[in-house]
């Protein structure tokens, strides 16, 4: 258990800039996401905490302890890797304790330690198996009893969950949430994937080129992002965006059937940069119909039904608006319009999202 | 049909050796003597002669020492320097430093025939078994190190990755994964570095006279000034030839997998 502080860290390769300017202060036993697509740093980042990089600028502490220079071992961190990464001729006992034998702890404390963790994990009747007469689900805790049973200060995860199927995938992600509560150890987790990445972490950090995009909870990386990207990046289906005309009266609209109210603050917001043309910004979700009677908002988004993809509990469509726009909807189910209906929908005017067009930031 | 054929011709000599090892010394000139009892009364003189030999057997222990020593002395410097070669970048490039190793075996060993005799004169080691294992060594030391670094290439980064953090130090990573992983390589390598030191015949015969002449020297030094002693030379050929061929049988399954030098890696 420790607290990880990374300050102004940079990598960079020659003249290519793997990680930019990198803070971060973790609260003891904090789990901290970093997601972003592939290339972004993010492994990068993890793999410097871990001393497998070494830093360019900057400066990590783990537990207060300027970790720069240290070899891996000095840090007190364990990592699950992508592929696991186990030693393919050691069994899971071989695994498991190959931290532990290197550090000549007596034999005895060792086999009791193994245990424990193999306890923790299920994994206590797979001890004498080798790795390539596990399941891949099987692998991942082996991986994770490796990581667990030294006891480090710090958790690193690259990817742990993209190599096993998607409903072994569900199941892990609790487990690995469940896991890391329990023992309570400070753990960065890289992912690719958003939905991880916000149903796992405590904090995410959400990264594009080198750089932190915006550190926040979940909740307020959905609800409050900071630029066009990360407001794309975070919520499944994307962020609908559609660049449009700032007119009289906070209205923005993009053609007749695009038509948006801002809230008062934001239209001060925008006039006070002048703007004449901004980014709107509207999630799927919060698309709804408009129904007669309605004492809904002002707000008009009106289409042509293109394409229709039936997901279960929820309905997306895909909707032409005016001559060139494309949005989606995510409707309730039992809302299934048929290809080439009209479709008058709306969205509550704190569901707007605007963003300046020259630096793509958020105007709240 | 291919394979018939090549199977005989690769067999036929084998044939002949087994055939003239039970002729009498006149029979191996009888051309009509082929088949043992029917066209000549097969004897075991010629082997009792050679295993009574002392210089025979002492050949066969020159073979034996010179070849298991050079495996062990190659083995023991080209692993580590093969995996440093794998796993670090040089300031000059590695790929110039595997190169300079391959010079070694592209050049025609004959041409250093007698700057090496020079060298062993004067540094003592003329017949001795020290000098040929010094002497096979540096041709197979550049083949086992580009061997062994395309093997090491193979093992997954991760792993050593995770060896790392779970806080080993280099030589541990080399000793405790990298090594094992390699396993099926190594003995490989092992059998192609103690095949060649076995039957290296060139070297041996300029460098060596009685002490530390190995089989195939002896072989060679078995024309007599009345000529070839074929059912003795037979005789020679078999022990010769046996324990290369008695180790590949056991060791048949890394062969096949080894000799793909990890193309497909398990």
């Amino acid at each position: 258990m420790a607290i990880v502080e990374i300050e102004k860290v940079s990598k960079r390769y020659g003249d290519v800039v793997a990680v930019q300017n990198f803070t971060l202060t973790t609260k003891d036993g904090e789990f901290v996401v970093l997601v972003g697509p592939s290339g972004c740093g993010k492994t990068t980042t993890m793999r410097m905490v871990a001393g497998l990089e070494s830093i360019t600028e900057g400066s990590i502490r783990i537990a207060g302890r300027d970790v720069a220079g240290m070899i891996p071992r000095e840090r007190d961190v364990a990592m699950v890797f992508q592929n696991y990464a186990l030693f393919p001729h050691m069994n899971v006992f071989g695994n498991m304790s190959f931290g532990l034998r290197l550090r000549k702890l007596p034999k005895q404390q060792i086999e009791n330690q193994v245990r424990k963790a193999a306890n923790i994990l299920g994994i206590e009747n797979l001890l004498h198996r080798k790795p390539k007469e596990l399941s891949g689900g099987q692998r991942q805790r082996v991986a994770l009893g490796r990581a667990i049973v030294r006891d480090p200060q710090v958790f690193l995860m690259d990817e742990p969950l993209s190599n096993i199927d998607a409903k072994l995938r569900v199941e892990m992600r609790g487990e690995i949430t469940k896991l890391q509560r329990r023992l309570g150890v400070t753990t960065f987790y890289v992912t690719h994937d958003q939905v991880e990445a916000m149903s796992m972490g405590d904090r995410v950090v959400v990264m594009l080129e080198g750089q932190i995009q915006q550190v926040g909870t979940p909740r307020d990386l959905y609800r409050k992002p900071m630029n066009r990207y990360v407001a794309g990046f975070i919520g499944s289906p994307a962020m609908n965006f559609v660049r449009a005309h700032v007119g009289e009266d906070g209205i923005v609209s993009a053609g007749e059937d695009f038509r948006l109210f801002m809230r008062g603050p934001v239209m001060e917001a925008v006039r006070k940069r002048g703007l004449s043309e901004v980014w709107t910004g509207v999630r799927p979700e919060h698309l709804k119909i408009r129904r007669q009677g309605d004492a809904a908002s002002k707000n008009v988004i009106r289409g042509t039904v293109e394409v229709v993809e039936p997901q279960g509990s929820t309905t997306l469509i895909q909707l032409s608006v005016g001559n060139d726009l494309r949005m989606h909807a995510l409707l309730e189910a039992h809302l299934e319009p048929a290809v080439g209906e009209r479709l008058d929908l709306w969205v509550g005017d704190d569901a707007v999202y605007v963003f300046d067009p020259a630096t793509d930031q958020s105007i709240q | 049909m291919i394979a018939i054929v090549a199977s005989i011709w690769v067999l036929i000599p084998f044939f002949w050796a087994i055939i003239n090892s039970f002729k009498t010394f006149e029979a191996t000139f009888s051309a009509a003597a082929i088949i043992p009892f029917l066209n000549f009364q097969p004897t075991l003189d010629s082997w009792k002669e050679v295993l009574g030999d002392p210089q025979s057997l002492n050949s066969l222990l020159s073979s034996a020492i010179v070849a298991v020593g050079t495996t062990l002395l190659v083995l023991l410097l080209g692993t580590p320097a093969a995996y440093s070669l794998a796993r670090y970048e040089f300031p000059w490039q590695s790929k110039d430093i595997a190169l300079w190793f391959l010079s070694q075996r592209v050049m025609p060993p004959v041409v250093v025939l007698v700057p090496f005799y020079i060298i062993m004169v004067q540094l003592r080691l003329i017949d001795t078994w020290s000098g040929l294992i010094l002497l096979y060594s540096t041709f197979n030391l550049a083949f086992c190190v580009v061997i062994m670094r395309d093997i090491f290439r193979d093992v997954s980064k991760d792993v050593e990755e995770a060896a790392r953090i779970e806080g080993a130090n280099l030589w541990q990573i080399f000793w405790m994964i990298a090594l094992p992983l390699s396993l099926d390589g190594l003995i490989v390598t092992a059998i192609i570095v103690f095949a060649f030191s076995w039957n290296e015949a060139l070297f041996a015969s300029a460098l060596t006279s009685q002490h530390a002449s190995t089989l195939p020297a002896f072989i060679l030094a078995s024309r007599s000034t009345r000529g070839v002693n074929f059912n003795t030379a037979a005789v020679n050929t078999i022990i010769a030839i046996a324990p290369p061929v008695i180790m590949s049988f056991f060791v048949q399954r890394y062969l096949a997998r080894g000799l793909s030098f990890g193309a497909v890696k398990g």
